[in-house]
């Protein structure tokens, strides 16, 4: 406060600077509507406004809810407070809560945490009561046993993460100084107060924020939320017509999918190491892997890889893909895959163990029984003599949250889930701020600069590529490859822990320069955090791509492509020369700036060609309008305003009416004075004139 | 306008027009009518016109009760109930609050 800003603002003399202090990192939580529900967190159009109170144990809520003097309160968390008990506490006692402020440390707790549900996407998998009534609800297992559904609840105040850093240690200085209740005496006014400011835009639920989104006549009509939406990437081994939408008679594929996003509590914060990129980068290596032997002796089945998003929201890619596929708008249909095999979440297997899980309920089938069973076998012969076992889980068991679920919803496809947990999760972090990459132990030697980290192969990057290599080999037989080149197929741990460095700890790298165009150079920020969707604004311009879909799609363009001796101008309109116009049917054409030669600075672009595309991942009820729909994902993102914090000192209650009334009442001396001057005026200023005359 | 200058039958055609244009739903020229004319209907000695100007008064006075009693009844029923009408109350409003439902 006073001593800071002096400091920080030299030569400045603004009032308002000697008042107010700014807070620099302002994470907030934020608000998301779905059919039925609004989650997260609101705050007053001009601010919540608390006296501090920094909590030191849970029997200290006692002073916020019922025993402190000076309602309301902002309360400083740290990170080991921040449960459920508390939070719906202070949930309960919001009247005298202003807002929450959670310290998140630096290294991750050492309890397992996660905020999200206990049954990830319940109500949008494939066990509902028709399937099977026994499996629904997570009846046999429960997935994430350590979820406290925290991501879920609705707050009605500003709940903010900050790091702890320079502003963290001034707002608990400025607490020591003022609001500590010292020897039992009550802290005197003036006290130090923080004012959070997140006030969301949308309310109730989806259709009626789309509802307002659309109004015409309305003086000024301002868009409420969005749709959560952002892109699904996917490539074939032998490319495939995308612009011959439907059935492909004669293809049989077998498809490969991983998940791209995660969330947290917080908004725009989603590491998501083990929930989403363990498996993203195990499947991206696979395909690495397999690009010689595709290409060398290519299998009778096509391989298409996919990587889809949103996922975290109740299966927005996924549903959108099988959406399309049932109305002929996607390069292949549901009767063209012949199998699916699922990489899930592999980055912690303990004891090297990695799990199939398959769907018991299509097993009854007895030709999707079959057809699961040899593909397991394959699997298991695909990981011999490999530092990796893998096995079922031994009992009758629903597969887990995956994207295969919504494929299974669609049609009964043989396929297998690959996890590292037998029955319910191993990630005590699963959507969590902390499921970063201090959680899969990706650690480095100290004295490292960024490219030696960059190449520096990890024992996580190792266990990763076993994984990866064992999928690849499953994939090449499974789509009919033959046996004898299995051994030739070997994912590379160079390319694994370059790829999880970039995802995980710096995604500003050397490497990753390389693979993309130059204006998407500014878009890789130096502390990597997952974004796990961007916002479409519905139809009124085009869709943006966030960075990290951008990356995975250069990346597995890169890694299943070619570079190809094309022009950049040819190269940006899909085109080999000039005359060309059946190339982009068949694949893409992305220009990557290159690297610099030994000795010149300029980057020397190429041209990659790829069969690696975009599809849209827009959950499939807000093309067809369906705002309360049962079947799809139907989240929206509120748009909000500002997002800001600051501190200050406060005055009592009592000081600012009497403020107020002296005001008022110097307001109606004055009136009361100029009327009585100008009632007596001819007798206070006579100076002997002539009065004059009446003018009106 | 001084109504101290302007003689007796343009005071009556002026409260008369006053009192006519109220009808086409301008329920604020009853209001000026009620508290223009005052004076002149009640408290001044009496002259011709003046019964006239009275009964112009009057009925401008109670017309106005009607539109004040109704505009309330609605505006009232309006924000306490918006809310809850849903898709109606969006539909009927202009400006939609923010965050608030």
């Amino acid at each position: 406060y006073k001593d800071v800003t002096s400091i920080s603002c030299v030569g400045c003399n603004s009032v308002e600077k000697k008042i107010y202090v700014n807070l620099n990192y302002t994470v907030p939580c934020v608000r998301l509507l779905n059919a039925t529900h609004q989650i997260g967190c609101q705050s007053h159009l001009s601010g919540n406004v608390g006296v501090l109170h920094v909590l030191e144990s849970e029997e200290n809520l006692d002073w916020v809810l019922h025993s402190g003097l000076t309602p309301p309160y902002l309360v400083i968390l740290e990170s080991s407070l921040f449960t459920r008990s508390i939070m719906m506490k202070l949930k309960n006692g919001s009247s005298r809560v202003a807002g929450v402020a959670v310290v998140t440390p630096n290294a991750n707790p050492s309890q397992g945490t996660s905020p999200h549900t206990s049954c990830p996407n319940e109500n949008t998998g494939v066990y509902t009561e028709n399937y099977d009534p026994t499996m629904a609800r997570c009846n046999v297992t429960v997935w994430n046993p350590l979820g406290t559904g925290l991501s879920y609840e609705e707050f009605d105040f500003p709940i903010f993460a900050m790091k702890e850093d320079n502003d963290t240690q001034v707002i608990r200085q400025c607490y020591m100084d003022h609001n500590r209740a010292g020897n039992g005496s009550t802290p005197q006014y003036p006290l130090c107060a923080m004012q959070l400011y997140s006030h969301m835009s949308a309310v109730t639920d989806t259709a009626t924020c789309m509802r307002r989104n659309n109004i015409n006549f309305s003086l000024s009509p301002e868009m409420v939320c969005d749709p959560l939406s952002d892109f699904n990437v996917w490539a074939s081994t032998r490319p495939l017509n995308n612009t011959a939408k439907g059935h492909k008679e004669g293809e049989s594929v077998v498809l490969a999918a991983a998940r791209l996003d995660s969330r947290s509590f917080f908004f725009d914060i989603a590491p998501g190491a083990e929930s989403g990129v363990s498996g993203f980068v195990a499947l991206l290596a696979a395909a690495h892997a397999l690009r010689n032997a595709t290409q060398e002796a290519p299998p009778p089945r096509n391989i298409l890889y996919a990587f889809f998003h949103g996922e975290t929201f109740d299966y927005i890619g996924s549903s959108r893909m099988v959406y399309d596929m049932e109305k002929n708008n996607f390069a292949v249909d549901l009767d063209n895959i012949h199998s699916v095999l699922e990489v899930g979440q592999v980055g912690l297997h303990a004891e090297s163990r990695l799990w199939l899980h398959s769907d018991p309920v299509s097993r009854k089938n007895s030709s999707v029984n079959e057809e699961v069973k040899k593909l397991i076998l394959r699997l298991q012969s695909a990981a011999s003599g490999l530092n990796v076992s893998v096995e079922e889980p031994g009992f009758s068991q629903p597969l887990p949250p995956s994207s295969f679920q919504r494929f299974l919803r669609a049609r009964p496809i043989p396929g297998v889930v690959i996890e590292d947990h037998r029955s319910a999760f191993t990630n005590s972090f699963y959507e969590s701020m902390y499921d970063n990459a201090e959680y899969l132990n990706i650690s480095y030697p100290p004295d490292l600069t960024p490219d030696e980290q960059l190449e520096y192969v990890t024992d996580t990057a190792k266990a990763l590529t076993e994984v990866a290599t064992v999928v690849a080999r499953t994939l090449y037989i499974q789509a009919g490859g033959a046996e004898s080149r299995l051994g030739s197929i070997n994912a590379d741990p160079q390319m694994v822990t370059r790829i999880l460095y970039g995802f995980l700890v710096r995604s500003n790298n050397s490497w990753f320069q390389q693979l993309i165009p130059s204006d998407l150079v500014s878009h890789l920020s130096e502390s990597r955090c997952f974004v796990y969707y961007l916002l479409d604004s519905y139809g009124r311009a085009p869709a943006l791509i966030s960075p990290p879909t951008l990356l995975v799609q250069y990346l597995l363009a890169n890694l299943t492509g070619s570079t190809v001796n094309v022009s950049q101008d040819d190269c940006w309109n899909q085109r080999v020369e000039e005359q060309d116009k059946e190339s982009k049917h068949m694949y893409s054409y992305l220009w990557v700036q290159g690297a610099a030669p030994p000795n010149s600075t300029e980057r020397v672009g190429f041209c990659m060609r790829s069969a690696a595309r975009l599809s849209k991942a827009l959950s499939p009820a807000f093309d067809l309008h369906e705002y309360t729909s049962k079947d799809y994902s139907t989240w929206t993102e509120s748009r909000w305003k500002t997002i800001k914090g600051r501190i200050f000192l406060v005055a009592s209650h009592e000081l600012e009416m009497l403020t107020l009334g002296v005001g008022v009442g110097v307001l109606l001396t004055s009136l009361m004075l100029t009327y009585i001057m100008s009632s007596k005026a001819d007798i206070l200023f006579s100076s002997g004139r002539e009065p004059a005359n009446a003018t009106y | 306008m001084n109504l101290e200058r302007v003689p007796n039958e343009e005071k009556l055609t002026l409260c008369r027009k006053y009192y006519l244009g109220g009808y086409a739903f301008l329920p604020f020229l009853w209001l000026v009518n009620v508290v223009w004319f005052f004076k002149e209907a009640f408290m001044k000695p009496v002259y011709t016109e003046q019964l006239q100007i009275k009964k112009y008064v009057k009925r401008s006075a109670l017309g106005l009760l009607l539109w004040v009693t109704v505009l309330t009844t609605w505006i009232t029923i309006f924000q306490r109930f918006r809310a809850e009408w849903g898709e109606v109350g969006d539909y009927l409003s202009f400006t939609i609050p923010l965050g608030i439902p």
